[in-house]
């Protein structure tokens, strides 16, 4: 099944698509005030990219000193080629001190690697302690947006799933009460884990640092705790210094949720007494997208999920309808260099409208990425054979002014005989919503020439022919 | 495992782009003309109170979300305010999810965004302040910074090994985008300014 077959699915409910699709607008608007609030605001956008581009320049020279810093403040650092590497490492360290029960707050680098069902294989416990994530955990999918993990979900079917897997009262439906009922579930387990597994936002070379961001205070409950912490790291996310943190920080809670700052900005270097911190730096297909000009700018990417509130065709299919663990503009173009076969239908997930690229706080030349992955999947091979036949010949027919011609005649013939029942069905699924307009008899260029031959008459200074046929077009408008 | 971290190594030096030009920094910005009212608007904004104090009034003034005179268990790093109950330093870690009421001293505070630079004492100090029904923060009035720009002037973050921004209480829009305070940690965070 592929995103389109996904999204008529989500679609197939009118009153929860419409809701979606105005919950991530009104998202959007937040985003828009908070931004409007900051004089500087494009300026700063201007020296987040250029922050970025200057990171994706030298990661060699970045990461050895991030590791040269983290282990002289007493971290450990491990290194991760792929997502098996990844969580083999980490269940390692788990296995190791006999940590069973482990909390891990939002990462969707662990959510890329699968992180959880390798765990839950070996007997250990993860909860995700994210209010959504631990939702979409307890419902047994994965998150539909990177930031607002339920967003596709309404407050009562969150209630029906805490009454089924928590126990709480019928008919429950108020957030505050739903929250309060998972937050007394998973205090319990905060206070009961052995091993607390996060993120990163952003790793700071300079001083071996690295920043973890959150609302709920669930990271830093996760690591206060338990004396062993695990943060997962994707390689793109090194900046070099830590007065690089305030442009990035200042964009970041602002574009995603429109908060001028998240509740808790943690800064982590070193475990800290008593404690065990290990970071695992993981690769999984980065480096390979670094080496292609075309695409690499994803790699700035700081999932704040704006591009996701903004698309179109996001906020209208639901993030599920993606497939992949990143959804959204920025998901279709990372998507397709982890498995191009499964994913080579994402980049066609746009309508090319623009809109990310000019809210993408790091400026990613999201269209364009897009559209440079529709160029070399059809080149690649990775379009169905009914797809390449139908574009093979589509190209044929445009090469050949003759072929191009009689066709035309033919149709014009049909659509102008046939039942509309019919061609609507032959148009599908452009009919879906909306009537075929009704077809003209002839041609444009059989009417064009007829209008050189009128104007041929007239000397093009005394009178404009142009007029004459507008107002003949009047006339026929109903 | 380090043949890992070699190959990751070389494959970055293999894909490593052009070099760029160094990014232009966004000129400081200014103090806003009146930065109480915007902190306070940021701060509320957040779900958070502010408050002002004079430094001689050691903490009488404060308008506290819970009643003192009856509180059991309270956190305090502020020398005008004794810890009681599981607050004490004698009592265990896990023990701390019974504290009504955790007070902090925070270093500075940013007027953009209403967030308090704090560097806890201990891993338990940071945990009393996750695990307390109310928060509340003193600082410097006279420590305030216009954005983050400044604010990491003065922070040196090789300095120690954990240090946050604390924003309004604990807070989640998960379920349908309405906003709750209190998803885990405190359910009100009060900022209290100190004048000296």
């Amino acid at each position: 099944m592929g995103h389109v077959s996904r999204a008529e699915a989500f679609l197939s409910d009118p009153d929860r698509s419409r809701w979606h699709d105005r919950a991530l607008w009104f998202v959007r608007a937040k985003r828009d005030a908070a931004a409007d609030k900051v004089p500087d605001w494009e300026a700063l956008r201007e020296e987040a990219a250029g922050i970025k581009r200057d990171a994706l320049s030298r990661m060699p020279e970045l990461w050895r000193a991030f590791e040269a810093n983290a282990t002289s403040a007493g971290a450990v650092v491990h290194w991760a080629r792929d997502a098996p590497e990844h969580n083999e490492i980490v269940a390692g360290l788990l296995i190791e001190r006999g940590a069973r029960r482990v909390v891990k707050s939002k990462s969707m680098l662990t959510e890329e690697c699968q992180l959880n069902p390798h765990l839950e294989a070996l007997g250990i416990e993860v909860v995700d302690s994210d209010l959504g994530e631990r939702i979409v955990q307890l419902r047994d999918e994965p998150p539909s947006h990177i930031v607002m993990p339920a967003i596709h979900l309404r407050r009562e079917e969150v209630g029906e799933l805490f009454e089924r897997e928590l126990g709480s009262a019928h008919g429950l439906d108020d957030p505050d009460e739903l929250t309060a009922v998972a937050r007394r579930d998973l205090r319990a387990r905060f206070l009961a884990a052995q091993a607390g597994i996060t993120g990163v936002n952003f790793a700071v070379a300079e001083t071996g640092s690295f920043v973890v961001v959150t609302n709920e205070g669930n990271a830093d409950l996760g690591t206060a705790l338990p004396k062993l912490h695990i943060a997962c790291v994707g390689l793109e996310k090194i900046i070099p210094e830590q007065r690089d943190l305030a442009p990035l920080l200042r964009l970041l809670a602002r574009s995603a949720t429109g908060q001028p700052i998240s509740a808790y900005t943690s800064h982590f270097r070193g475990p800290g007494d008593g404690a065990e911190l290990h970071i695992v730096v993981v690769d999984n297909g980065r480096s390979r997208l670094l080496g292609r000009p075309a695409f690499r700018e994803a790699l700035g990417c700081v999932r704040c999920g704006a591009c996701l509130n903004t698309c179109p065709v996001y906020r209208r299919s639901g993030g599920h309808s993606y497939g992949s663990a990143i959804p959204g503009p920025i998901g279709s173009v990372l998507a397709p260099s982890q498995d191009p076969d499964r994913h080579a239908e994402l980049p066609h997930a746009c309508s090319l409208c623009g809109s990310c690229r000019s809210i993408c706080p790091v400026q990613i030349p999201l269209p364009d990425q897009l559209l440079s992955w529709r160029a070399e999947l059809a080149t690649g091979g990775q379009h169905s054979r009914w797809r390449r036949l139908g574009f093979g010949l589509v190209g044929r027919l445009l090469m050949s002014v003759a072929a191009y011609r009689a066709l035309g005649g033919l149709g014009r013939i049909l659509a102008r005989t046939l039942p509309a029942r019919l061609t609507d069905r032959l148009a599908a699924p452009w009919t879906r919503e909306r009537a075929l307009p009704p077809i003209p008899a002839r041609s444009f260029r059989a009417l064009m020439r007829d209008r050189n031959r009128t104007r041929d008459r007239f000397n093009p200074l005394s009178g404009p022919p142009v007029q004459e046929t507008n107002s003949r077009a009047a006339e026929r408008r109903p | 495992m380090s043949d890992a971290r070699k190959a990751i190594l070389s494959a970055l030096e293999a894909a490593q782009p052009p070099s760029s030009p160094v990014p232009q920094r966004v000129a400081t910005p200014r103090m806003p003309r009146q930065p109480l009212e915007t902190l306070r608007e940021r701060i509320e904004e957040s779900g958070g109170h502010l408050q002002s104090l004079a430094r001689h009034e050691r903490l009488a003034g404060v308008d506290w979300p819970v009643d003192l005179a009856t509180a059991h268990h309270v956190y305090s790093a502020h020398p005008a305010l004794e810890s009681r109950g599981v607050g004490v330093a004698a009592e265990g870690d896990r023990e701390l999810a019974l504290l009504e009421l955790c007070v902090l001293v925070g270093e500075f505070t940013v007027v953009e965004n209403g967030a308090v630079w704090h560097t806890p004492d201990s891993r338990r100090e940071r945990l009393a302040a996750l695990l307390a029904e109310h928060l509340v923060i003193i600082a410097p009035a006279s420590a305030i910074v216009p954005t983050l720009h400044e604010a990491y002037d003065r922070i040196d973050l090789s300095a120690s090994s954990f240090g946050w921004f604390l924003c309004g209480p604990s807070k989640t829009a998960d379920i349908e985008q309405a906003l709750v305070l209190g998803a885990h940690g405190p359910r009100t965070m009060a900022l209290v300014l100190e004048t000296d």
